[in-house]
């Protein structure tokens, strides 16, 4: 980690992606990618093509769905915001992750 | 959501696929390059943005492109990425599936190995043997509209089919409307010179509408004009494409040449496309010109074929040629006055009847090995799926659903088949590429074997027909026992369930199988009879030739007649030669043209096959003179003309015409004029009589033959036979260079030694039997097989007892014994039931046996025999490890 940055947790992506939605509304891949960097401070490295397949992965799971639209530099692209599955999904994935770093917190808590 | 989501946790990045998102995947796959184009422009989008956001941060622009880029990441192996995410994953799950149930396989190599061999056997021989039932039965023919093609025949009396005169078809196409083209055809062949060697070729003379009447059209040039078959019209001619290729290179100015025919010139006007006719050794076609000679009611000689007009049908056709042949009756000649007309489809005659149930025959014989092979992997998948009762039945405590397990035994079964069907179709494409060039000479010109997309059609029907029933049936049965029963009888070992199946299917087996054996040794027992017949004439050490004489070398009958005694000379005067003879039909070759052969002062005619031989002929066949004497070399053009009869001949002369005394007696017969067709009514004497030499097909009955000495009735087509005084092949150089001497623009063709020629002759019989005999072996192989796999593993299963036997002291072959009784039983029952098929289904072959009765005693004995051989052999081998069971060993391993 050159620059003292933190690799997204794995699997992480899909919730980050979802919430970013949940907050901002529909957006465009770049701006899911910048939105997530802004918001981690630029402490996560994140290659900003990434969001790309999970995106496609959360579209086709159907929890995001897109519009087509134009960028600020007009090109087409595709807007992508939530569905009510991707709402409950979000839910779920928050829960579990919270139960999870839960559990780890316990863990580090607890002298062994 | 759904349920495929439980396995996929929050943090799980590849979570199973939903249904949802297979459709989605597969709609993704459909709009692959949409996507591929979207997922383009978002990238650029991207770009775009975080450049334009870099420069606003102070970046100069190149600084920014770099940064944004960087950013970014690999562009490439995103979209790699982004393309997995989208593909369809199902076919991942069934490559899984395929990679267990090829694992599976390999686990087992020896039961792998066995299940496709005995697979692709059966999809093999079926595919292959399709291609020859879709070629010659079931392919339309290669022409336009093929239905409306027929032929025309006058029909005497008591014959169904005979060519026409040229009188009749003038008139037939001048009053009939039924058809579009009605052209008349005849066999022709010429001398090709020009460049090099001279050649003979084949090729047809025919009316000008003959190709109207096929629907073909030139593929340069064009075909003929209407008026080129009229007198006078310059001599024009039409080629193969083959001809095309193998005499002119191809050469594309070919329609500005001139090529030589039989010394004249004739000019190329057209060359028919590839694959038209290319079959037929027809290598050119010239216009059928009617000399005034030809134009006669008498002589019998063109083949008429026709094209039916739009809408005009089969029947139709017939009552109009119905009503011009009664119209014509007055201009034919009294002993005509009851023909009559037939029009049948061009392609009923095609396909001979022996050729078409020698096909039906072989094709029954393999969809049985077909079923034998089915029977013999499901009997294999029955015994495995048995042995594996227990590893099902604890998975399925351990949570496995039925569906799943039933899944994993299909998918197993599936991948058999799949492998041998490929081995199968790879098998039938070796089988057609060795056969084809063997089977041709006895199919009709227009079948085309090839390993084609019908073909290969019918091979993936029959691997998805045998996938159904060898795959689900034994997967069906295995995984839906009673599961506490399997685990209770698996963990005595002792597990019999499946057991009366499999053994059924072996009875079955052995009864297919000697309904097999008993087809090819009827039919091998045919062939036997037909090679040993009495043909009346030598063939040892005889060599024959053909000969062509050119018209424009020997335009006279005396030409002709002075090649003759030349030709004798010289290759009599030859090393090694004992005797040379000339004649215008071989032994064996069927004598077309009957003429009508009359006694003065009576009216009844007889129609004798016309043969005309030189005064060597019977000496070098060794066909004896019963009574008289035979062609004499004193009986030259000038002498008093003489008939030579055989005793056929000289029988029915007796019997239809009263002549009781041949020799002496006077008779007029229609001697055909050397140019021209058609002949004149000659009187001479009978002057001896022969024993019958074969005439026709070797199953034949004798026919009536007349011999004519050749110098009196001289023709430019003839078989040079020579007989040698040792090895017959070794005189061909010299028989050669003797013809060169006489004249060396002469076409040679094909030598041939009697014996081939015999060998020949009997191809139409010594294919199908062939073909059957092999069905036949492998079904009995197949039997044997299946016979060993329900031993075998009888004798697995019963170790246990086997070995208490052996403990209590029954000795090795009380076992052996008792294993084999249950096999010998097994073979009894299915030669009995076989027995009942066999009386059944060879009567289907009766018609394709000589001097054989479909029930010969002999045969189904020998047939019986070898199946119950068969079936102890196979038996023996598992009675004898049961017999070497070790009692302590068993017991041990039992607990």
């Amino acid at each position: 980690m050159a620059d003292d940055k933190t690799e997204i947790p794995y699997g992480t992506l899909d919730l980050l992606i979802l919430k970013t939605l949940e907050t901002m509304g529909p957006m465009h891949g770049y701006g899911v990618a910048r939105r997530i960097e802004q918001v981690s401070e630029n402490l996560l490295t994140l290659n900003q093509g990434s969001i790309y397949p999970a995106l496609i992965r959360l579209t086709q799971k159907g929890w995001i769905r897109t519009t087509p639209g134009v960028s600020e530099t007009k090109r087409k692209v595709k807007f992508y915001s939530l569905t009510r599955a991707g709402k409950k999904q979000l839910g779920v994935e928050i829960a579990r992750w919270e139960t999870a770093t839960a559990v780890v917190a316990r863990f580090l808590e607890t002298p062994s | 959501m759904g349920d495929g989501d439980r396995g996929g946790g929050a943090f799980s990045g590849d979570a199973v696929v939903t249904r949802r998102q297979l459709v989605r995947r597969v709609g993704a796959l459909l709009g692959k390059r949409r996507h591929e184009q979207e997922l383009n422009d978002e990238i650029l989008a991207h770009l775009e943005l975080a450049e334009r956001d870099a420069m606003a941060e102070g970046l100069s622009s190149e600084q920014a492109r770099l940064l944004a880029r960087r950013r970014f990441g690999g562009i490439e192996q995103m979209k790699e990425h982004h393309r997995d995410q989208r593909s369809i994953r199902v076919v991942e799950i069934i490559a899984k599936d395929f990679r267990y149930g090829l694992a599976a396989l390999i686990r087992e190599p020896g039961f792998a190995l066995v299940t496709i061999g005995i697979l692709a056997i059966g999809i093999g021989a079926n595919t292959a043997m399709f291609s020859l039932v879709d070629a010659v039965l079931m392919k339309p023919l290669p022409f336009p509209e093929p239905d409306r093609i027929v032929r025309v025949w006058e029909t005497p009396p008591n014959a169904t089919r005979n060519p026409v005169t040229t009188m009749d078809f003038i008139d037939w196409k001048r009053l009939s409307h039924s058809f579009t083209a009605l052209a008349a055809e005849r066999n022709a062949r010429a001398a090709l010179t020009g460049d090099g060697e001279p050649k003979r070729i084949s090729g047809k003379r025919v009316s000008a509408d003959y190709f109207q009447a096929f629907a073909v059209q030139a593929h340069i040039g064009r075909t003929f004009a209407v008026d080129e078959d009229q007198p006078g019209a310059e001599p024009v001619v039409v080629l193969s494409h083959a001809a095309w290729y193998t005499h002119f290179g191809g050469d594309a100015r070919i329609l500005d040449r001139e090529i030589v025919l039989d010394g004249t010139a004739h000019r190329v006007v057209g060359v028919l496309p590839a694959g038209v006719f290319d079959r037929d050794s027809a290598s050119f076609w010239m216009p059928m010109i009617f000399t005034p000679e030809e134009r006669t009611r008498g002589s019998h000689w063109l083949r008429v074929v026709g094209r039916l007009n739009e809408g005009v049908s089969l029947a139709e056709a017939r009552e109009e040629m119905r009503s011009i042949d009664e119209s014509l009756t007055e201009l034919s000649p009294t002993w005509k006055q009851n023909w009559g007309v037939l029009v049948e489809p061009f392609d009923e005659r095609l396909v001979g009847d022996s050729l078409r149930q020698s096909i039906v025959v072989a094709f029954g014989a393999v969809a049985l090995v077909l079923l034998l092979a089915c029977a013999n992997v499901a009997n294999l998948l029955l015994a495995k799926g048995a042995n594996r009762k227990k590893e099902m039945a604890v998975r399925a405590a351990l949570g496995a659903t039925r569906g799943r397990l039933l899944g994993q035994l299909v998918t197993e079964s599936v991948v058999l088949c799949l492998l041998g069907s490929l081995a199968g179709v790879a098998l039938a494409f070796v089988m057609i590429r060795t056969a084809r060039p063997l089977l041709s000479p006895s199919l009709p010109v227009t079948a085309d074997v090839t390993l084609d997309l019908r073909v290969l059609g019918y091979g993936a029907a029959v691997a998805v027909a045998v996938c159904l029933l060898i795959g689900l049936l034994p997967s069906l049965s295995t995984s839906f026992g009673k599961l506490s029963r399997a685990l209770n009888d698996a963990s005595r070992g002792s597990s019999r369930s499946g057991d009366g199946l499999r053994r059924a299917i072996v009875v079955g087996e052995f009864a297919v199988s000697l309904v097999l054996v008993c087809g090819a040794l009827l039919m091998l027992k045919s062939l036997s009879n037909l090679q040993h017949v009495e043909t009346g004439v030598r063939v040892d050490n005889v060599i024959t030739l053909s000969i062509d004489l050119p018209l424009a070398a020997y335009p006279t009958p005396s030409t002709a007649t002075g090649f003759f005694r030349n030709v004798v000379e010289r290759v009599e005067a030859a090393p090694a030669v004992a005797r040379a003879a000339l004649s215008t039909h071989l032994p064996f070759a069927e004598v077309g043209a009957g003429q009508g052969m009359f006694i003065p002062g009576t009216d009844e005619g007889i129609n004798v096959r016309y043969k005309r031989v030189d005064s060597s002929y019977f000496a070098v066949l060794g066909i004896p003179v019963v009574s008289g004497r035979g062609i004499e070399p004193s009986d030259r053009e000038d002498a008093p003309r003489v008939w030579v009869v055989n005793e056929e001949l000289a029988r029915r002369l007796s019997l239809d015409l009263g002549a009781t005394e041949p020799v002496g007696q006077l008779a007029r017969v229609t001697t055909p004029y050397y140019v021209q067709k058609g002949g004149e009514l000659v009187e001479g004497t009978i002057v001896g009589v022969i024993r019958n030499e074969r005439v026709g097909d070797l199953a034949a009955d004798d026919r009536p033959v007349l011999y004519v000495p050749l110098a009196q009735a001289p023709t430019r087509d003839i078989r040079l036979l020579v007989e040698s005084q040792a090895d017959p092949s070794a005189l061909v150089p010299s028989v050669r260079d003797a013809l060169k001497e006489i004249d060396a623009n002469l076409p040679l063709g094909d030598v041939q030694t009697m014996h081939q020629v015999k060998q020949r002759s009997l191809a139409g019989a010594r294919h199908p039997t062939w073909i059957v005999g092999a069905f036949a072996a492998i079904a009995a192989f197949l039997a044997a097989l299946g016979m060993y796999g329900v031993l075998s593993y009888a004798v697995a299963q019963q170790r246990r007892e086997i070995g208490i036997r052996v403990a209590f002291g029954a000795g090795r072959t009380q076992i052996l014994t008792h294993v084999l009784r249950s096999g010998v039983s097994m073979i009894f029952i299915g030669l009995v039931l076989g027995l009942i098929g066999t009386l059944q289904a060879t009567t289907v072959l009766e018609s394709l046996l000589f001097q054989v009765s479909a029930l010969d005693p002999f045969v189904i004995v020998l047939a019986c025999a070898s199946m119950l051989l068969v079936g102890l052999l196979a038996g023996f081998v598992p009675a004898s490890r049961a017999a070497h069971v070790d009692p302590m060993t068993v017991l041990r391993e039992e607990g």
